[in-house]
């Protein structure tokens, strides 16, 4: 990790290349965005990170709800990552559009809402107040957090309650959604072709991988809800294989997300077949990472010659 | 709030764990408030991963102009032993000031500071900034730990000109007693206007019982894990008390300090 004294945010390089990025209909200034729970609604962040020079935000989980979430403790770090139990606390939708969606409407940078549901109708609700949001500019389906009793995660480990959901969600969206997956799954390519069938504009990939651990010396576990998400550069290979997977099962734009700490991380992602990636964890470690990853790509692209990010997505050559 | 790198000016260990550290820092410091703490790169990633969370001991100052901030803290993990490593000149990344420190209202003269082991660390930049409105006679500071080697930074209170009260678990110097036993005894004598306490939150929990007892006001610093001190992980969530309602207070950004009746312990 690398920064400057006060960090302001490193500047492009001069003739800087072309970062742009179209996931669906959505154009990205760089492929660069925040991954849900990790950069709070954004405005956390303003005085550390110049939010117009992110791909995009994408705010905490969002339920119809304010949701209290699990009891601490709640995290844990582990070897080279964190396990997380947080469950999805937050102000629900309605406080969030009413209280910080303000100061994001004055940030030029497209908005993401991550939505959670516990049933088929809270996601489809949830969806026709995204979509009437002019300036939310999509929607991120969590079908993927292990975290919470019901909902989460029980919509994406099953091909076919992940197909219900989405089609629903579908139904009540015009904006585009993005389907966030779990990694908690035997075959995830299933999950995602089943998704796509149904109208996703995109995948994003990974959510947490559940994990656990234990203090030995009183028995107990370390996270109050036993169990919690695994996140960081632990889980960066599984990452880059599934993205590698899903990108050779569907047809469609590919968010990697999964323990990028740097632009090299973030570029095996995009040569994994990735049209752009999610940082997480690493907000919490530099909150300035997602804009020297930024910077990184676009030293990347002028080094190797390359016009652009999509000149890169999947491009993985032989061994 | 500053994202930076600090540089280290001395990393010197006092014995029992305890190390003395010093940064130079941004100007960014030189408003901090006692009680506020900062997010720390202990080394360079990615194990440990996370920075780790230290209240500010005290600022420094040469001259007048800002130089940077101290902080004392306890090796007790590896994050923290290889926080100890670190030589002069390094450079760590350093987020803060951040959270609410303590809060000082006018009419407070008579003043106790309860500290607990490490939980001494922010009550010197506390008793040095206030000292000038309280009445030194009156206040005191009660210093626990398990034993003599724990009971940090009583020179720097005596110096100031406060009665220190000594205790240790095992006796080795002072009374042999927790220090909630001198604190309440002195509580039901002379009530202070306010109480300033630091440590385990066991220590805390009778701490906040004593405060209560006595009806005095009483201000508790505390910790809890957390993976960035902004807010945006949600992972230092407490238990409020009944008045909180069914939310959970966060240690980052409601605290570290806080009203000891609004938290349940």
């Amino acid at each position: 990790m690398t920064l400057e004294p006060t960090c302001p945010p490193p500047a492009p390089p001069a003739a800087s290349p072309d970062l742009h990025v179209r996931i669906g209909s959505l154009t990205l200034r760089n492929p660069v965005m925040t991954a849900s729970g990790t950069f709070g609604y954004g405005g956390e962040f303003r005085d550390l990170v110049d939010l117009e020079g992110l791909g995009a935000i994408v705010v905490k989980g969002l339920s119809l709800k304010p949701a209290r979430g699990n009891p601490p403790p709640r995290i844990v770090e582990t070897p080279c990552g964190m396990l997380n139990a947080i469950g999805l606390e937050n102000i629900g939708v309605e406080a969030f559009i009413r209280t910080r969606l303000p100061l994001l409407r004055k940030v030029a940078t497209p908005v993401v809402t991550n939505l959670y549901g516990t049933t088929e109708e809270e996601y489809a609700a949830l969806a026709g107040i995204i979509d009437a949001e002019a300036d939310i500019a999509a929607a991120e389906l969590n079908i993927s957090c292990p975290n919470v009793t019901c909902g989460g995660m029980a919509f994406g480990v099953n091909a076919q309650a992940a197909a219900s959901l989405v089609r629903s969600v579908r139904r009540r969206l015009t904006k585009p959604l993005i389907v966030k997956l779990s990694p908690n799954v035997t075959d995830i390519t299933a999950i995602a072709r089943a998704v796509a069938a149904e109208g996703a504009d995109a995948i994003s990939l990974i959510n947490t991988i559940t994990g656990m651990a234990i203090d030995v010396e009183t028995r107990r576990p370390q996270l109050a809800n036993i169990t919690g998400g695994l996140s960081g550069p632990a889980i960066r290979p599984i990452a880059v294989r599934m993205v590698w997977q899903v990108a050779g099962a569907v047809d469609l734009p590919i968010i990697g997300i999964g323990g990028i700490l740097t632009a090299a991380d973030a570029l095996q992602f995009i040569i994994a077949g990735a049209t752009a990636v999610q940082v997480g964890t690493a907000n919490f470690i530099n909150p300035a990472a997602t804009l020297e990853i930024v910077h990184g790509l676009a030293a990347y692209l002028t080094r190797h010659g390359l016009a652009g990010i999509p000149d890169l997505v999947g491009r993985l050559e032989r061994p | 709030m500053s994202n930076e790198l600090a540089r280290v000016q001395w990393n010197r260990p006092l014995g029992a764990g305890y190390h003395h550290l010093c940064l130079s820092t941004s100007e960014a410091y030189a408003g901090a408030r006692p009680g506020q703490f900062v997010m720390l790169e202990v080394a360079q990633g990615p194990a440990p991963l996370l920075r780790r969370p230290f209240s500010i001991h005290r600022r420094l100052a040469e001259g007048g102009a800002h130089r940077g901030i101290e902080i004392l803290f306890k090796v007790v993990g590896d994050g923290t032993a290889r926080l100890a490593r670190r030589d002069v000149g390094d450079r760590l990344a350093l987020l803060g000031p951040l959270g609410r420190g303590f809060v000082w209202r006018d009419g407070y003269r008579r003043v106790y500071l309860a500290a607990g082991g490490i939980g001494v660390a922010p009550l010197v930049f506390l008793l040095e900034d206030i000292l000038p409105q309280i009445d030194r006679e009156a206040s005191a500071v009660f210093l626990g730990g398990r034993g003599q080697q724990d009971l940090l930074c009583r020179e720097e209170f005596t110096r100031m000109g406060v009665a220190v009260h000594l205790t240790t678990d095992d006796g080795s110097c002072g009374q042999q007693c927790f220090l909630t036993d001198p604190l309440e005894a002195a509580c039901a004598t002379k009530p202070p206007d306010v109480i300033f306490a630091c440590g385990p939150m066991e220590m805390l929990r009778c701490v906040a019982g004593i405060a209560a007892r006595h009806k005095v006001s009483c201000q508790v610093s505390i910790e809890a894990r957390m993976a960035c001190g902004l807010g945006a992980c949600l992972g230092c969530a407490v238990e409020g008390a009944a008045e909180a309602g069914d939310k959970y207070l966060h240690v980052c950004m409601d605290g570290p300090v806080f009203e000891a009746h609004r938290l349940r312990f």
